[in-house]
C-alpha cells in the first residue's frame, strides 16, 4: 500500500530541504549550477532581462539534481537551499547595476536612514500571490498556451513591442522550461520505482500536470507545491500564500471521495505531507495559507474540509505552514472554537483575521465589496485583491527614531550622522504642542523620504527581477504585457510600515507629563539623561514607568493622542501615488522591525533603555497594558482600519488558567469577535504560563514542541535566543491568571 | 447624597464568575474568615496599605511622605510600622518598586456602573456581564442594592457572589435585581463549618432555601481544600443538601495557595491550610460524589 505510512516517512520529510541527499547522476548540483550563472549570463549580454532570465531559468530546470523519494509524495528539487538560490548572483547583479547606475541619489539616502535606524527599507519581491485559480484551472500548459494567446493578440493589435516581446520571451522560456523538468521527474520517478507503487502514482500525477490541469486532491497540492518551488527556488519570486486551501480544495475532496478515489485517510496524508515540505523548507515567517471566507451568498467558505485540514495541522505540530483564519459573523463557532483549543494548547501558529474590518479598510481605497469579500490573505495578515493585487512592502518606518532627532537637533547620538527637516530647535520647545509639533514633523520628514526613495527603486523593481511564472498566472500583466512588479497587476501598491507606535505613544505622554505638566526637568536636561541611557537616573525612570498615562489601557487622554498620531501616519500616506501606478497604503504591522530598528535606537522617554525592543504592531509597549484585555482592544479598536488600509494587527497574552474550559474557549470567542467586529483586523494570541517558560529555558530538552507567537509568524522557544526569551517570560509574568 | 461602598480593584475579563466575559467587583468586608481565603484583602471592612516587601527596592521615597512616620529605612531594609498607618495612600503614589498599595476605595455606585458598561460590547459578545463578589457584597447591602438596580437599569446581566451568611432581607432586596446567584457551600456540617470559617451554617442553609423557594438561578461554589471539606460523607451530605435546591450547577474550586504572600504583606497572620491543591483526580472524585444526586458538576479542565 502506498498509503498510510506518514509516521515512518516523516523523518524523511522533515530533513527533505534541510540535508539533503540527491543522486549526482541526475545533473549538477546547486553550487556549480550557481556558479555558472554569472559566466552564462555574460554570453547574453545585451540580451533584455526577461530573456536571460528565462534561459537561466531554463539551464535550471534542465541540469539541476533531482529527486522522487518513497517516502515523499512530492518531488525534490536541487535547489532547495533558500539562502543559494542558484540565480541569486544575477540577480543581485542587476540590483547592483540599477542601484549604481540609475538611481545614484536615493540609494545613498536610504542607506543612511538604514544606518541610523530612521527606517528600515529593502526591495520587496517577498509579498506576491499568484492567482492560484488560473494556476489550477490551466495547469502549466495551460498557462504557457494563454501567454501564447496574449501574444498574438499584442501581435495583431501591432502593440507587441521590444519590451513585450521580452516579457513574452520570458515567460514561453520558462513555461517550456517547467515542462521539461517535469518531464525530468516523470522519467526519474518511472525509471527508479522499482516497482514501489508511491513512485509510480507520482509519476501518473506528474504526468497529468505535464499535459493538463490537475484533477484531483493530491494533483492539486502537487500543482501548487510545484508552483512555489519552480517560483521560489529558481524564478526567485517568493509566493506568499498558498491559497484558499478549503475554498479551492472542496470541490476536489468531495469528488474524490464520492468517486472513491482517494480515502480520506488518503487525503490527510497528501496534506500532511504537503505541510511537511513547507515544515522542512522552515522559513522563519512561517508560510502562510488561509482557510475561510464568505460565500457570494453570505453564507460561510468553511467546509468539512476546512476542519480536516486544522486537524491534520494541529497533529503535526509544526510553526511552518500557518494558517490565517478569514472570520466573519457566518463563520461556524465550532471552527472557530477548534482553532481557539489549538491556540490555548499552545499551537498557535493560527491567526485570525476579520472580513468584516478588511471591507472597510479595502473600501476606503476605492475596491468593492466583492473584491474585499473574494481577497486573498498573504503574508502575515496583509490582504489583496485576488488574482488583481501586488502589495510591496517598502519600509518600516521608526516611530522612535524622531525623539531622537528632536532631543539632539537632527543629530543621531549613536552613528553621528545628521539630519534636517525645519522643526524647532530643542531649546525653542516651550510646550507640549511645539513638542508634539516637532516630532510629527521629523516623522512627516521620514515618510517623505521614504516615500521618495521606494518611489525611485520601486520603478526598478522588473528590471531587477522580472516575475515570469507569477506574470504569467496574471491575465491584467498579460493583457498589458508588463511584468507583474511593474504595473501589471491592477492594483500595484505599496505599503509603509511602522513600528513602535505604543512606545511613541508613551514617550510622548512621559515628555508632557513629566517635563511639561509636572515640570519636573527641563527638555535639556531629559537630553543628557536619555544620551546617557538613563545612568544616575534610575529612580526617574521608574517613576515614569509606573506613571499611569500608557498606550493600551483604555485612558481617553492617551487614546486620543494615539488616534491623532494613527490619523498623521494615516493622511502622510495614504492614497500617495506610488511609482508603479498604485498608490501607497500606511500599514500598523512592523514584522521583526520592533527587536531590529529598537536595537538601532538610543534610550527614549517613556523609560526604555537604548538598544531595547519597542512595542510592535499596534500593541502597547511590553508589560505596560496594565488595565487587562478588555482594555486593551478598547484602546485599539478605536483606531479605524480605513487608517491603516494595508492592516493592523493586535497581540494578546493571556493566562491558561483564564481560558480553562468550556468558558475560557466562550471568553476567547467573545474576545476575539468584539475585536474583528470592532474595527481589529487581525489578532495573535499567545497563551502563557511565565513558569512553563523559565522551565523551558532552564530544561530546552524537555519542551521540543513549546511555540511562541513572534509576530505574524511562530517560533519554537528553543529557538529564541536568551534576549529573545527573557523578553517573553517578562511579558508573561505581567498577565495574570 | 447616594450611598457608597468600599470595593477592591475590579476584574476585567473575569471569565469563571458566572457565563461569558464578565467585570468583577469586589465589595469588601466579610463576616466569615475561611481559613483558605485566597482574597485577604477583602475580609476587614476598612481600607488597608498592603506592603510588598519582596518588590520593595528600598528607595525611601516612601519616608519622605509619610505624615505619620510610619515607613522607616533602617540599614537598607525597610520597616513599616502598620499601626501607626492611616491609610492616606501617599506612599503609593510614590513608590517606585509598585511595594506599597492601598487595598480598597470609597465609590458610589454610578462610578461602579461607569466602569462596567465600558466592556459592555464583550459582554454582548460572550453572553457575559457584571459580578458583584467580595468579601460579602451583601455586607455593604444598600451599596450593593443600588449598584444591581443601576446594573439593570443599564441593562447588564448580574450575578451575586455571596457566601450566604446574611441578613434573609438583603437577599431578598437584591432578588429582583439579580440574574444569577454564585452561592459558597463550604461545609455541610455547622460545626466543622465554624471551625473552618467562624460561623456555623444554618443561616447559610436556609437562605439556600430561601432563593430555592424562589425560583432564583443558582450556581454553588465548593472550594475544595483538601483535609477541610473534600471527604467523601461531606460531599454525600452536601450532595444530598443541594440536589431539590434550585441548583444549575455545582462548581468545583480547587484550593491553591496562590494567596500567601498577600497575607503577608496585609501583615495577617496566614491561615491558609499547609495542603497541596487537589489533583485532577480527586477533583474528579468529588464531581463524580456529586453527581450521583444528579447535580451538574463543572470543574476548571471541564
Amino acid at each position: 500500500m502506498p498509503y498510510v505510512t506518514f509516521e515512518q516517512d516523516k523523518a524523511y520529510l522533515l530533513g527533505k530541504f534541510r540535508h539533503p541527499v540527491f543522486d549526482p547522476s541526475t545533473g549538477l548540483d546547486n553550487e556549480t549550477i550557481m556558479q555558472q550563472m554569472l559566466p552564462l549570463a555574460d554570453t547574453m549580454e545585451g540580451l533584455p532581462h526577461p530573456v536571460i532570465k528565462g534561459r537561466l531559468f531554463a539551464y535550471i530546470c534542465r541540469n539541476l539534481q533531482i529527486d522522487v523519494s518513497p517516502h515523499d509524495w512530492f518531488p525534490g528539487f536541487g535547489c532547495w537551499d533558500r539562502y543559494r538560490r542558484p540565480i541569486s548572483p544575477v540577480i543581485s547583479r542587476w540590483d547592483r547595476e540599477v542601484n549604481e547606475q540609475i538611481l545614484r541619489e536615493s540609494i545613498p539616502v536610504i542607506r543612511k536612514h538604514n544606518e541610523a535606524g530612521l527606517f528600515s527599507m529593502w526591495k520587496d519581491f517577498d509579498h506576491s500571490v499568484p492567482d492560484w485559480e488560473a494556476i489550477l484551472t490551466l495547469g502549466f500548459p495551460g498557462l504557457l498556451e494563454r501567454a501564447r494567446h496574449y501574444r498574438a493578440r499584442h501581435e495583431r493589435a501591432e502593440t507587441l513591442t521590444e519590451a513585450a516581446k521580452a516579457y513574452f520571451d520570458g515567460i514561453e522560456l520558462s513555461l517550456q522550461a517547467v515542462l521539461e523538468m517535469l518531464d525530468r521527474f516523470i522519467r526519474y520517478a518511472r525509471e527508479h520505482a522499482d516497482g514501489n507503487p508511491r513512485m509510480l502514482a507520482e509519476a501518473d500525477c506528474l504526468e497529468q500536470l505535464r499535459t493538463g490541469a490537475p484533477h484531483n486532491c493530491y494533483e492539486v497540492l502537487q500543482m501548487i507545491y510545484l508552483h512555489f518551488m519552480f517560483c521560489e527556488h529558481i524564478d526567485r519570486m517568493q509566493v506568499r500564500s498558498l491559497g484558499n486551501l478549503d475554498r479551492i480544495l472542496f470541490p476536489y475532496f468531495e469528488r474524490d471521495l464520492r468517486e472513491h478515489r482517494y480515502t480520506e485517510a488518503q487525503i490527510r496524508e497528501f496534506f500532511a505531507c504537503f505541510f511537511m515540505q513547507f515544515a522542512s523548507i522552515n522559513n522563519y515567517w512561517g508560510h502562510p495559507f488561509f482557510l475561510g471566507g464568505t460565500k457570494a451568498d453570505g453564507s460561510t467558505e468553511v467546509n468539512p474540509l476546512s476542519y480536516l485540514i486544522l486537524d491534520v495541522f494541529d497533529k503535526l505540530g509544526v510553526t511552518s505552514p500557518k494558517i490565517q483564519l478569514k472570520i466573519a459573523r457566518n463563520t461556524p463557532h465550532a471552527f472557530i472554537d477548534k482553532a481557539l483549543d489549538m491556540i490555548r494548547r499552545g499551537h498557535s501558529s493560527l491567526v485570525f483575521v476579520s472580513e468584516e474590518s478588511i471591507r472597510s479598510a479595502m473600501m476606503s481605497h476605492g475596491l468593492t465589496e466583492e473584491q474585499a469579500r473574494t481577497c486573498d490573505i498573504s503574508g502575515c495578515y496583509e490582504f489583496v485583491p485576488r488574482a488583481q493585487g501586488n502589495t510591496t512592502g517598502v519600509g518600516y518606518l521608526n516611530l522612535l527614531k524622531p525623539f531622537e532627532l528632536i532631543f539632539n537637533d537632527g543629530k543621531d547620538p549613536k552613528t553621528g550622522l545628521t539630519f534636517s527637516c525645519g522643526a524647532e530647535k530643542l531649546d525653542e520647545i516651550q510646550s507640549f504642542d511645539a513638542f508634539f509639533d516637532a516630532y510629527l514633523r521629523w516623522l512627516g520628514d521620514v515618510i517623505e523620504t521614504a516615500i521618495y526613495c521606494s518611489s525611485e527603486f520601486e520603478k526598478y523593481l522588473y528590471v531587477i527581477n522580472p516575475a515570469q511564472l507569477y506574470s504569467a498566472t496574471i491575465r491584467n500583466s498579460l493583457e498589458t504585457a508588463r511584468d507583474a512588479f511593474s504595473n501589471g497587476c491592477v492594483y500595484n501598491n505599496s505599503s509603509l510600515l511602522s513600528a513602535g507606535f505604543g512606545t511613541a505613544v508613551d514617550a510622548l505622554m512621559a515628555v508632557k507629563e513629566f517635563v511639561f505638566d509636572r515640570q519636573e526637568l527641563t527638555l535639556a536636561e531629559f537630553r543628557d539623561i536619555l544620551n546617557r541611557n538613563w545612568a544616575g537616573h534610575e529612580k526617574l525612570r521608574l517613576r515614569i514607568l509606573h506613571a499611569k498615562n500608557k498606550y493600551g489601557n483604555g485612558i481617553e487622554a492617551v487614546d486620543a493622542l494615539a488616534l491623532r498620531l494613527a490619523r498623521f501616519l494615516g493622511e502622510k500616506i495614504n492614497l500617495r501615488p506610488n511609482a508603479r501606478g498604485g498608490i501607497y497604503e500606511a500599514s500598523g504591522h512592523c514584522a521583526r522591525t520592533f527587536i531590529t530598528l529598537g536595537e538601532r535606537t538610543g534610550a527614549t522617554p517613556d523609560g526604555r533603555f537604548a538598544g531595547d525592543e519597542m512595542s510592535k504592531n499596534l500593541s502597547p509597549t511590553m508589560g505596560m497594558d496594565r488595565n487587562g484585555v478588555t482594555a486593551l482592544i478598547r484602546s485599539v479598536t478605536q483606531i479605524d482600519p480605513t487608517i491603516f488600509p494595508a492592516g493592523l494587527t493586535l497581540d494578546v497574552m493571556m493566562h491558561p488558567a483564564t481560558v480553562q474550559g468550556e468558558e475560557g474557549l466562550t471568553a476567547m470567542r467573545g474576545l476575539l469577535f468584539t475585536y474583528l467586529l470592532n474595527n481589529g483586523i487581525a489578532m495573535n494570541i499567545n497563551i502563557f504560563d511565565a513558569n512553563v517558560l523559565e522551565d523551558a529555558q532552564r530544561h530546552p530538552e524537555r519542551y521540543e514542541g513549546l511555540q511562541v507567537r513572534v509576530c505574524g509568524w511562530n517560533v519554537r522557544f528553543n529557538d529564541l535566543s536568551r534576549k529573545e526569551q527573557d523578553a517573553y517570560i517578562e511579558r508573561a509574568r505581567n498577565i495574570a491568571e | 447624597m447616594s450611598v457608597t461602598g468600599i470595593i477592591l480593584e475590579p476584574k476585567r475579563f473575569a471569565v469563571h464568575d458566572g457565563p461569558g466575559i464578565r467585570t468583577t467587583f469586589f465589595l469588601k468586608g466579610c463576616p466569615l474568615h475561611c481559613r483558605w481565603c485566597h482574597n485577604p484583602e477583602s475580609i476587614s471592612p476598612e481600607p488597608e496599605l498592603a506592603f510588598y516587601a519582596h518588590k520593595c527596592i528600598g528607595c525611601g521615597e516612601c519616608v519622605h511622605v509619610c505624615p505619620q512616620q510610619a515607613h522607616m529605612l533602617d540599614g537598607g531594609r525597610h520597616a513599616f510600622h502598620r499601626a501607626a498607618c492611616t491609610v492616606c495612600g501617599r506612599c503609593e503614589a510614590v513608590c517606585l518598586g509598585t511595594a506599597l498599595k492601598r487595598i480598597g476605595k470609597r465609590v458610589c455606585p454610578e462610578e461602579v456602573v461607569a466602569v462596567a458598561v465600558e466592556d459592555r460590547a464583550f459582554y454582548e459578545q460572550s453572553g457575559g456581564g457584571v459580578t458583584l463578589s467580595g468579601g460579602e457584597p451583601l455586607y455593604q447591602p444598600a451599596f450593593c442594592l443600588e449598584v444591581l438596580k443601576q446594573l439593570k437599569a443599564a441593562g447588564l446581566h448580574t450575578a451575586l457572589d455571596t457566601c450566604a451568611f446574611v441578613p434573609r432581607a438583603a437577599l431578598e432586596a437584591a432578588l429582583p435585581h439579580t440574574d444569577l446567584f454564585l452561592v459558597d457551600f463550604k461545609h455541610s456540617d455547622p460545626e466543622e463549618h465554624r471551625k473552618l470559617t467562624g460561623q456555623p451554617n444554618g443561616l447559610i442553609l436556609e437562605n439556600l432555601r430561601f432563593l430555592s423557594g424562589r425560583n432564583a438561578r443558582m450556581e454553588i461554589r465548593i472550594p475544595l481544600v483538601p483535609g477541610c471539606n473534600d471527604s467523601d460523607g461531606n460531599l454525600e451530605r452536601a450532595g444530598e443538601i443541594l440536589a431539590p435546591l434550585s441548583v444549575e450547577r455545582v462548581r468545583l474550586l480547587p484550593y491553591h495557595d496562590l494567596a500567601r504572600t498577600k497575607y503577608n504583606a496585609l501583615g495577617k497572620a496566614d491561615t491558609m491550610p499547609r495542603v497541596a491543591a487537589p489533583t485532577a483526580a480527586q477533583l474528579d472524585r468529588a464531581a463524580a460524589l456529586l453527581r450521583r444526586h444528579g447535580l451538574t458538576v463543572t470543574t476548571p479542565a471541564s
